[in-house]
């Protein structure tokens, strides 16, 4: 998967607002790989349902959204599957971890079904990003800012042509924000994948080539 | 697969489970009971594999008159007509009896031996439950099959044996021999070998086929002019039906008695086994029902996680398959154990019908195993199909 391409795509909801003035809906926009990309939004904009639709999981739009120049709506079932276990990782907003699970857990249970990361990467990003002692804790016995860096690791859990990360800080410091940049950063460019980050205020400070605002 | 199945085995409900399992044991086992009880019990019925049990064997009563005056205790065929009209009546045939001498020797050299006047008898080859290929007459052959009351046999084992000091003989020893068999009528003389194919303990006669009676009733027979049968075969349809007995009486017919008994018995049992098995099937339907509404319940108070595992990139039947396999793997615990539990029933009331018939040979339990089996496929088919489709609406989120 090299290119994503959104044409004249549109939020049903949004469908009868003739205020609508933003860099992505209703326009002709491209993600490459090997690229950084930041859209900002402001809470509304529908930052989160633009998530949902590149990775397949509502279709409620107008307009359409191409990878590699193919509709995705025409996806079967089984290309998802791979699309999202070999091609596509996304941190949610709500994270959507297991709160049942451990951190290491939580993990895991990803990096078994690719068997994309060793279990000395792992470790290494847990202590990069200071939760190694978190490693057994239960997730829902720990901070949302704690859970962030563990829904981090998860997405790089596996090979990726994009990497899609919606507002990855919001409950973290800047110190922590930097090291989750370099990171992502850092394995996207070993993969040779784009980042696409969403916003809405704090981002984290990278050298992005292209800035949209939602 | 584990850590999945530490996600999903969360609200499992024990109790629910436990509940399905032991509704469907019951369900099954009764199945499986049913099935195989009415196989063993034919067994038991099927003593005489000649006779279906539904035959019944009709004549005129014999009355000191009758005999006196010459009255004929033959069947006019308007009284055939009349009996075939009746509604319990599915087949009729007539017992057509030979016109000529037959006469019996059996000779074994230094062992036993004895002759006997008797006479043949034959019933519509398709009341005869033998094998066609051994109850068949070639025209120009000698070999006759023959089938014999148990009775004869009985008379000589317990009587005639037993005071003479003779060796008894088995069905089986006199089923090997031959019977030397004489015919003499309408100035001919024929020599034949009778081989006796079975014992009846239904018919009280000496039977032929059917060919080989019409063929010697040309051959040896006097006059032309063929005999009304004395004895007729019916088939009915419930022998419960009050219509037979009320019939007959009005008739001044007989009819065995006592088997029109066991085959009211047979009829009976087989009814009240199709009852219980259709409750036993009642059970397992709504246990199958109880497994289902606990496994949705189980999808519907995970379906965030099931949801969460689909959105990392699991494949609806990688989520599916623990559901999957917690019921299939419930469903073959169930036939292990009411096969086990059917087993031991069943060594319970074989001892009792050993008691009764010594040499009993009872079937296997292969048709119950293969219903089990059948039923088994059948339930884990729609278990999979149904845990599938509910994932499959996660995955679409129709909630």
């Amino acid at each position: 998967m090299n290119k994503i391409q959104l044409i004249d795509t549109l939020p049903n909801v949004f469908q009868n607002r003739t205020d609508i003035v933003s860099d992505i809906w209703n326009k002709k926009v491209e993600f490459e790989k090997e690229k950084l990309y930041l859209v900002e939004a402001n809470s509304g904009t529908g930052k989160s349902s633009l998530c949902s639709y590149i990775y397949g999981y509502r279709h409620d739009y107008q307009g359409q959204i191409l990878f590699d120049g193919e509709d995705i709506r025409k996806y079967s079932v089984a290309r998802w599957t791979d699309i999202r276990k070999q091609h596509f990782a996304l941190l949610w907003q709500e994270l959507r971890m297991f709160p049942e699970l451990t951190a290491w857990e939580n993990v895991e249970i990803k990096n078994k079904l690719t068997g994309h990361q060793t279990k000395e990467q792992i470790l290494i990003w847990f202590e990069m990003l200071g939760i190694a002692d978190k490693l057994n804790a239960k997730m829902g016995r720990i901070s949302f800012g704690q859970q962030q860096r563990v829904a981090l690791i998860r997405a790089l859990c596996q090979p990726f042509d994009f990497l899609f990360v919606d507002e990855p800080i919001s409950h973290l410091d800047d110190a922590n924000s930097a090291i989750m940049g370099q990171i992502m950063v850092e394995e996207a460019k070993k993969q040779g994948a784009g980042i696409i980050a969403t916003s809405i205020g704090k981002h984290i400070d990278l050298a992005y080539d292209q800035v949209f605002n939602l | 697969m584990n850590l999945v199945w530490k996600l999903l085995r969360q609200h499992i409900s024990i109790p629910q489970f436990v509940g399905f399992f032991f509704a469907n044991l019951v369900g099954v086992v009764i199945i499986l009971l049913g099935v195989q009880f009415y196989n063993d019990f034919k067994a038991l019925d099927n003593e005489d594999s000649f006779m279906k049990a539904d035959y019944l064997i009709v004549n005129k009563k014999i009355g000191a008159l009758s005999g006196l005056t010459g009255a004929q205790n033959t069947f006019k065929k308007d009284e055939i007509d009349e009996l075939k009209a009746e509604p319990f009546v599915e087949h009729i045939g007539a017992f057509t009896p030979s016109s000529y001498n037959v006469r019996a020797k059996f000779n074994v050299e230094g062992f036993v031996s004895f002759s006997t006047e008797m006479f043949f008898e034959s019933v519509p080859d398709d009341f005869v439950d033998v094998e066609s290929d051994a109850w068949t007459y070639q025209e120009g052959s000698t070999d006759i099959p023959i089938i014999l009351p148990k009775n004869y046999l009985d008379l000589y084992n317990f009587g005639y044996a037993q005071g003479k000091g003779l060796p008894k003989l088995s069905e089986g020893i006199l089923g090997a021999m031959k019977l030397q068999i004489q015919i003499d009528g309408n100035g001919q003389h024929g020599d034949f070998d009778g081989r006796i194919v079975g014992f009846s303990s239904r018919l009280n006669t000496i039977l032929v086929p059917e060919q080989f009676m019409r063929w010697a009733n040309q051959q040896y027979a006097e006059s032309d002019a063929a005999k009304e049968p004395t004895r007729l075969i019916v088939e009915v349809s419930n022998p419960t039906d009050d219509r037979i007995t009320s019939f007959l009486q009005d008739h001044d017919y007989e009819t065995d008695e006592d088997k029109l008994d066991a085959s009211k018995t047979t009829f009976i049992l087989r009814v009240i086994v199709s009852i219980v098995m259709v409750v036993g099937v009642v059970i397992s339907i709504l246990s199958f029902y109880i497994l289902m509404l606990s496994v949705f319940l189980l999808v519907q108070k995970n379906s965030t996680k099931l949801e969460n595992l689909l959105l990392i990139g699991y494949s609806p039947a990688k989520v599916s398959f623990p559901y999957q396999a917690l019921t299939v793997g419930l469903n073959v615990l169930v036939l292990i154990l009411a096969v086990v539990i059917m087993l031991m029933v069943r060594g319970v009331y074989l001892e009792m019908f050993e008691n009764f018939f010594p040499d009993l040979e009872v079937p296997g339990i292969q048709q119950a195993l293969i219903v089990g089996v059948i039923l088994l496929v059948i339930v884990s088919i729609f278990n999979i199909i149904a845990v599938r489709n509910k994932v499959m609406s996660i995955w679409k989120r129709k909630e």
